[in-house]
């Protein structure tokens, strides 16, 4: 079966243990199941090492990112085995965990706690931890802050134009109410002046990912987070009035995003700012980064900044590699986990762009260098998102049904986005559906 | 119906509505073909460029990089096959139901019923089956198993059935008995007759059968993606490989879209004639 | 039923030694292959499907559960969101067939008046037939994006509204049913058009002599003898559009909200994402029996036009 390997040098690089090689006749086979793309093209090649070192036979499959759940389960419930290594999103783990799906790593890791203390604390109590147990290793980051025109809000005539119609200064929004405040002035008609110049096209106050996704929900956590509540409380039930209130902040945005707004995900909304049609997002990606600053070579003038997100709440998660219970080779399974999610192999993920999921990584100095800007430059933001979530979990991430409630729960709330049905009626669904999952109240583990 | 000339204002028209039809049913082919060879930076701007230094780093992404032949491999073999099967037993099958009305209509209502089938409602039971078969004797041999040609083929077989018996029905019902009856009287036996007589006669209409199958085999999308994994996925599974965590690659995508439709519209340019003159379904006859 | 029924070929059959299989024997023989794979793959999973049907079936919970009786089926009916998948289906079906067909015959007359560029027309029209709509409605999404698609920048550089033809609630479908249309009309057109092109010369040459009018030669004579066929594509447009699921799940994936959810998706949402087999079988089963029921109406006139032939001659 064929490797996709990112580049032949990366590969020659990385192949130091060539007598380790020669000695292995007969390599232990595992497949990875993961999502397909740079990062992971990158991660293929740092599975070389692995397969010389430890005489393993690496196959990596790589799927598209919506499927990836779905093909997923399918093979779990199938007990094929086919998958020794999963990939999973923040929501999902618990239902992994819960319904056998993947193996508890704890005895593992028991000789392994730096690396697990290396994992930064907000993103491990999300994606490491369930029951007590230890289920797996993040290797990748996709926490949100915001992504803007930092060359919009240092201008000094808009600066001047804000104040004078808002009465506050211009600057990046700590709250949601100022971030509305920015998104509705910057949205500006075709001929209308932005930095002085005319535009050549309309242009929005913010980029949003109401389509038919899983991320109009990331987008709506950070506000529903930032008023200090929850999808789901304590009783496992999703609460109402919250929903709604996050829901009309959330709508309040709407009429400053691009029509677009209602059917793209986040790479649509890199693509608006990448063409100069947007001045911001709301809660977004921080791993995207890479792709947000290449907005200073298609659009003149333009400056990117990556800050975090309003009331200093975001979407924090990763995605995490887990063991299939249904794998043959769980003990190799478990080492190539550690492989990829530990120091060596995350700090070569950094130099690529890699959005690391290690304290080490992310703090060392190498990476905060104007050099590494262009690939890197978001990790400062990173920093300051985990420091300021410290402690934060969500109640999504410790029921069974998350994955579930999470892959469901962008219908009710893109039928209020796209002025279908009232804040109310969405957030009333919402409940009814979760509620329609979980048999009842959801449980919620500790 | 041709015999009345027209005025030139209704030429006009009807060549203008041509153009349009034309138009309408070619561009956003046209689009794909031509975003293939976009380089990124022409591609996610507005206004659309149509002017642009065309490139072939895309081609050169798919084919090199992603090995994209790979899963274009896998479809000719899988559809080939699938096809091969589905005219055989098709055949054989229509025939019996046209000269012998097998069942008197309820075995062929049986078989056609199976086509009204969503695809979607059978398709976890399907992984199941093929996960067992996979691992016995026989399913081992055939390639039975999940993410194995065998498996799509026995999928598309069953699904493209229905169609293709369908189809040859009313061919062999327009071939003459009387043909058969002297060829018998010559002293052939009965698959002589089919053999040597039938089935020459019933060409076009068996490649009409056999070209919308292969369509229909190439441009399967669900059961590749549930019954596969990478070894036997297939073209329109592999274009998903370039949906990454950065977004769709829409350059690389359209270079192997092309590369994927591309051996199915020539296919069709080359066999537009016997579709057309195969397709009345013997429901009209002159 | 005639169970003695032979075709007059085997009265034939004076060969000695040959005699051995009866035309019985010989047909069933030729159905054989065919009949093994659809009894096994169409009878399997439907007996499956039926069983799961009665039965607790959360699959990502583990194994199928305990029988619950028609549970399921009260669950299923008394969901809104399945009816309501069932109306998008249907509005879809209606929407999409029937301007499949008007536009399909329109070509099809319009292509078969024109006296030259013909082929090459009709090559390109056959071209999305061939493609898979997985890969192509991925390129129609482009087509239709607000930001950077072709079709909104056509509108507004002629000053026309600019739809948001996929993230608008109320046209979603039928942005849907537009792609639809797109890929599906050439193969009404190419039937219709084969159709005309084998009408027998002498009617028409019969009502010409007697003056009759344009109308009333396509209401007398062109439309009774295409109806046949034109009846058979409908049919099999009907089925294909009401299994609808891979154009929905790349342009719209049942989007925004549930604007274009149609029975298939929404029988993929609860059999693959939410995993519960026992809803998505139950669905599957009554699905299918609607399914048949049409069926029994719609392929009967086709049957009978097969088993008369068979017999006639």
């Amino acid at each position: 079966m064929k490797k996709v390997f990112a580049s032949a040098s990366l590969i020659a690089l990385f192949s130091g243990g060539a007598a380790f090689a020669q000695e292995c006749t007969d390599p232990v086979p595992i497949t990875w199941s993961t999502i397909a793309g740079f990062y992971t093209d990158a991660m293929a090649s740092f599975v070389k090492s692995f397969e010389e070192k430890n005489c393993a036979k690496v196959t990596v499959v790589n799927i598209d990112n919506s499927q990836l759940y779905n093909k997923q389960v399918i093979e779990m419930v199938g007990q094929t085995g086919a998958y020794d290594v999963v990939t999973l999103e923040t929501a999902e783990k618990a239902e992994f965990a819960e319904n056998g799906f993947i193996l508890p790593m704890t005895d593992f890791f028991k000789d392994k706690q730096d690396l697990l203390n290396d994992v930064s604390p907000t993103l491990r109590a999300m994606t490491v931890e369930y029951k007590g147990n230890v289920w797996g290793l993040p290797y990748y980051t996709y926490s949100a802050g915001m992504f803007i025109r930092q060359d919009l809000f240092d201008d000094p005539t808009e600066q001047a134009a804000f104040k004078a119609k808002y009465g506050y200064d211009l600057a990046p929004p700590t709250t949601w109410e100022q971030h509305r405040d920015q998104a509705e002035f910057f949205t500006r008609k075709k001929g209308d002046l932005l930095k002085g110049q005319p535009l050549e096209k309309d242009f929005y106050g913010v980029g949003l990912m109401a389509g038919p996704f899983p991320e109009i929900q990331d987008e709506m956590s950070a506000m529903i987070w930032g008023m200090g509540s929850d999808w789901l409380n304590a009783d496992g039930k999703v609460p109402v009035d919250d929903v709604e209130k996050a829901m009309n902040e959330y709508l309040a945005l709407m009429p400053f995003a691009p029509p677009a707004a209602l059917t793209v995900t986040y790479d649509g909304v890199m693509n608006q700012m990448k063409d100069c049609q947007i001045a911001m997002t709301a809660g977004f990606f921080l791993d995207q980064w890479p792709n947000a600053v290449k907005t200073e070579e298609s659009c003149p003038g333009a400056k990117m900044a990556a800050i975090e997100a309003p009331l200093k709440k975001a979407y924090v998660g990763g995605f995490l590699l887990a063991v299939s219970s249904s794998s043959a080779n769980p003990d190799m399974a478990m080492k190539f986990v550690a492989h990829i999610g530990g120091p060596e192999i995350q700090k070569q993920f950094a130099e690529l762009g890699g959005a690391s999921t290690l304290t080490s990584v992310l703090t060392d100095p190498e990476f905060a260098t104007p050099e590494k800007r262009a690939t890197n430059g978001q990790y400062a933001t990173l920093n300051q998102v985990f420091d300021s979530m410290a402690g934060f979990s969500s109640n999504l991430f410790k029921t069974p049904f998350g994955a579930k409630i999470y892959n469901t729960m962008q219908i009710p709330l893109q039928s209020a986005a796209s002025g279908q049905i009232t804040a109310r009626q969405a957030a009333e669904q919402l409940a009814a559906d979760v509620e329609k999952i979980c048999g009842g109240p959801c449980p919620i583990a500790n | 119906m041709l015999r009345r000339k027209s005025s030139w204002p209704v030429e006009v028209l009807r060549y203008g509505t041509i153009l349009l039809v034309i138009l309408f049913f070619f561009f956003p082919i046209f689009w794909m073909v031509l975003t293939s060879f976009k380089p990124e930076s022409a591609i996610m701007v507005s206004p659309p460029q149509f002017f642009f230094t065309p490139t072939l780093d895309n081609y050169a992404h798919a084919l090199v990089d992603k090995n994209f032949l790979f899963y274009v491999k896998n479809t000719l073999i899988i559809s080939v096959i699938s096809t091969l099967i589905v005219v055989a037993f098709g055949s054989l099958a229509a025939y019996s139901f046209a000269r012998f009305n097998v069942g008197d209509g309820h075995i062929l209502f049986f078989i056609l019923s199976t086509k009204m089938m969503p695809a979607i409602a059978v398709i976890l039971p399907y992984f199941l089956i093929f996960r067992d078969l996979g691992k016995t004797a026989i399913g081992k041999s055939l390639h039975l198993g999940l993410d194995q040609h065998g498996a799509l083929i026995v999928s598309y077989v069953m699904f493209n059935l229905p169609f293709a018996i369908w189809l040859l029905v009313s061919f062999f019902q327009d071939i003459p008995r009387e043909l058969e009856h002297s060829a018998r009287l010559d002293g052939l036996s009965r698959l002589q007759v089919l053999r040597k007589v039938t089935f020459p006669l019933a060409a076009p209409g068996i490649a009409v059968t056999a070209v919308f199958t292969l369509i229909f085999c190439w441009n399967e999308f669900l059961f590749a993606y549930i019954l596969t994994r990478k070894a036997a996925s297939t073209v329109t599974v592999g274009v998903e490989s370039f949906f990454t965590l950065q977004g769709i690659l829409w350059g690389p995508v359209a270079a192997a879209a092309t590369i994927a439709v591309a051996p199915m519209l020539v296919f069709v340019l080359v066999m537009q004639r016997y579709m057309v003159r195969g397709l009345t379904f013997g429901a009209v006859r002159g | 039923m005639t169970t003695t029924w032979e075709s007059p070929g085997s009265d034939v059959v004076p060969k000695p030694g040959r005699a051995g299989m009866s035309d019985r024997m010989f047909s069933i023989l030729l159905i054989a292959p065919a009949m093994l794979v659809t009894l096994v793959f169409a009878i399997l999973p439907l007996v499956q499907a039926l069983d799961v049907s009665f039965r607790m079936g959360d699959l990502s919970r583990g194994k199928l559960g305990d029988y619950v009786g028609l549970e399921n089926y009260r669950v299923v009916f008394a969901d809104p969101a399945f009816w309501s998948a069932g109306l998008t289906t249907l509005k879809f079906t209606i929407v999409a067939v029937g301007l499949q067909m008007i536009l399909g015959v329109g070509i099809a007359f319009l292509l078969h008046s024109a006296t030259f560029g013909k082929g090459l027309t009709r090559s390109l029209l056959i071209l999305p037939l061939a493609t898979s709509a997985a890969v192509t409605g991925l390129f129609w999404r482009y087509l239709y994006d607000t930001q950077f698609g072709v079709i909104n920048w056509v509108l507004g550089s002629f000053g026309l509204p600019e739809p948001n033809w996929l993230g608008d609630y109320t046209i979603a479908l039928w942005s849907v049913v537009l792609f639809d249309i797109w890929q599906w009309t050439p193969f009404v057109a190419l039937i219709a058009l084969a159709g005309l092109q084998a009408l027998p010369k002498e009617p028409f040459e019969a009502a010409e002599l007697d003056g009759a009018s344009r109308w009333r030669v396509l209401t007398t004579l062109t439309f009774p003898l295409l109806k046949p066929v034109l009846f058979l594509v409908l049919v099999l447009r009907t089925i294909d559009c009401v299994r609808l699921y891979d154009a929905v799940a790349v342009l719209t994936r049942g989007g925004p909200g549930t604007a274009t959810e149609t029975m298939t998706f929404y029988l993929y949402r609860t059999g693959l994402k939410l995993f519960r087999m026992d809803y998505a079988s139950t669905m599957a089963v009554f699905f299918l029996y609607v399914m048949l029921v049409a069926a029994v109406f719609a392929l009967t006139p086709l049957l009978k036009q097969f088993t008369d032939r068979a017999k006639e001659s």
